[in-house]
């Protein structure tokens, strides 16, 4: 706690060496001035406005006797690669103390997790737009297995994994749109079956005489199908899996 | 601390001959005023604890300790080593607060301060080392409380407290106009 005393006593004082007369400045703290008084006097009387100064001849002498030792003094070595060797092993032996070195790996650790998470924000973000063949997709897809992999509940993963079935579809609209060659892969509801030409969720898919099916698919079966998209906007089966 | 102090330090650690006799030729006025203060109208002794100062600090960058931080708080510390030892091993001759009261008729307050200075010099030695070298710094070399608390390497408010129970101690340690009537 703060002595009211010290506050006023200073800004007296202050006041003092700025040439307030003192009773002036008494005037001021009325209530303060029987015990400020003295303490002021001792200030003002102990303040040296004419400091003393040296006589010239007497200062050089001991100049003199100081220049003499200057000039004896020694010019500082190089170091050598010992002398540094050495230091840094004292540098280092104040390092490496059990504290220090936590605290390192603290750090360390927790700017490599930083640095980590915001990487993968960063990626995920990028990854959001990619189309099956880009650079990202993988990581797109990876993204979402975790996603998956962290739900709690069966309702959850549904409801997950149908989101992700509409951006396969939004995907493979996109690849249709922009011509490009692909392999794709979304569930959808099997709506017609002509030999080898079938249509799902409305898209047109050939299946060549060695695909793999599993399970019966019959129309009006949810399967989910990996394909190969031409540029002719028709999907070339690989594989079709019957979705319970 | 400042540029200069600052590059003159650098150098000085560097045994570099012109700054430490710029070095001398910008402080020895200053250690000197505070040594004198400090030891009250000796003005031979304090030159020559002055002049030991810096000789200390050719000592120190011979002995490869110079100072590091602060070459004013390297330099006022010496001298207040210094002027301590002397005024301790001059302790047995200090003036009692007595002795030093005039018998004169009484006169007006400021004016009675004013002859009661020997005296008030003599009960600045009552005082502790640390509160002696603020009031030295403060009144006998007028440096700001900001400047002091530097160089002293304690907070303002340390030294404004320092400050306050220094010069109560020798408003009560003074003898009034009363005593000596």
């Amino acid at each position: 706690m703060i002595d009211p005393y010290e506050l006023i006593l200073d800004e007296c004082i202050s006041a003092l060496q700025a040439g307030v007369p003192l009773e002036e400045i008494l005037a001021e703290v009325p209530e303060f001035a029987h015990e400020l008084r003295p303490m002021l006097y001792a200030a003002t009387v102990l303040s040296n406005p004419n400091p003393v100064l040296l006589p010239t001849a007497q200062k050089t002498a001991l100049r003199n006797k100081y220049m003499q030792q200057v000039a004896i003094l020694p010019p500082l070595p190089m170091p050598t690669w010992s002398d540094k060797l050495h230091a840094a092993y004292h540098i280092m032996r104040r390092r490496l103390t059990r504290q220090a070195i936590f605290s390192d790996l603290a750090t360390i650790s927790m700017t490599a997790i930083l640095t980590l998470l915001m990487s993968l924000a960063m990626l995920n973000y990028a990854a959001n737009g990619a189309l099956p063949g880009d650079l990202l997709y993988n990581f797109k897809r990876v993204s979402e297995q975790i996603q998956l992999s962290l739900t709690l509940t069966e309702s959850q993963a549904v409801a997950l994994q149908t989101q992700f079935n509409v951006r396969r579809l939004a995907e493979l609209e996109q690849l249709i749109q922009l011509n490009r060659l692909a392999v794709v892969e979304f569930t959808g509801v099997l709506e017609s079956q002509v030999d080898n030409v079938w249509i799902v969720e409305g898209y047109t898919l050939i299946l060549p005489a060695d695909i793999h099916i599993e399970g019966q698919p019959q129309e009006g079966s949810r399967i989910h199908v990996v394909a190969f998209l031409r540029v002719n906007k028709t999907l070339v089966a690989d594989m079709i899996q019957v979705v319970q | 601390m400042d540029e200069l102090q600052a590059s003159l330090l650098e150098r000085i650690q560097q045994h570099d001959q012109v700054a430490l006799a710029e070095v001398y030729d910008r402080y020895f006025d200053q250690i000197y005023r505070y040594v004198y203060y400090r030891l009250n109208n000796e003005p031979d002794v304090a030159a020559d604890i002055a002049c030991e100062v810096f000789l200390a600090l050719v000592s120190s960058l011979k002995n490869g300790k110079p100072p590091r931080t602060s070459l004013t708080g390297w330099l006022y510390t010496v001298a207040r080593n210094l002027a301590a030892d002397h005024i301790k091993k001059k302790g047995k001759t200090v003036p009692l607060l007595d002795e030093l009261v005039s018998d004169d008729p009484p006169l007006s307050e400021q004016a009675h301060w004013v002859q009661l200075l020997p005296s008030l010099k003599v009960a600045l030695r009552h005082l502790t080392d640390e509160q002696q070298h603020v009031i030295a710094l403060r009144f006998g070399e007028g440096m700001s409380l900001a400047e002091t608390a530097t160089l002293m390497d304690k907070t303002v408010g340390a030294v404004k407290a320092l400050q306050h129970r220094a010069l109560a101690s020798l408003a009560r340690l003074m003898p009034t106009e009363g005593e000596h009537d």
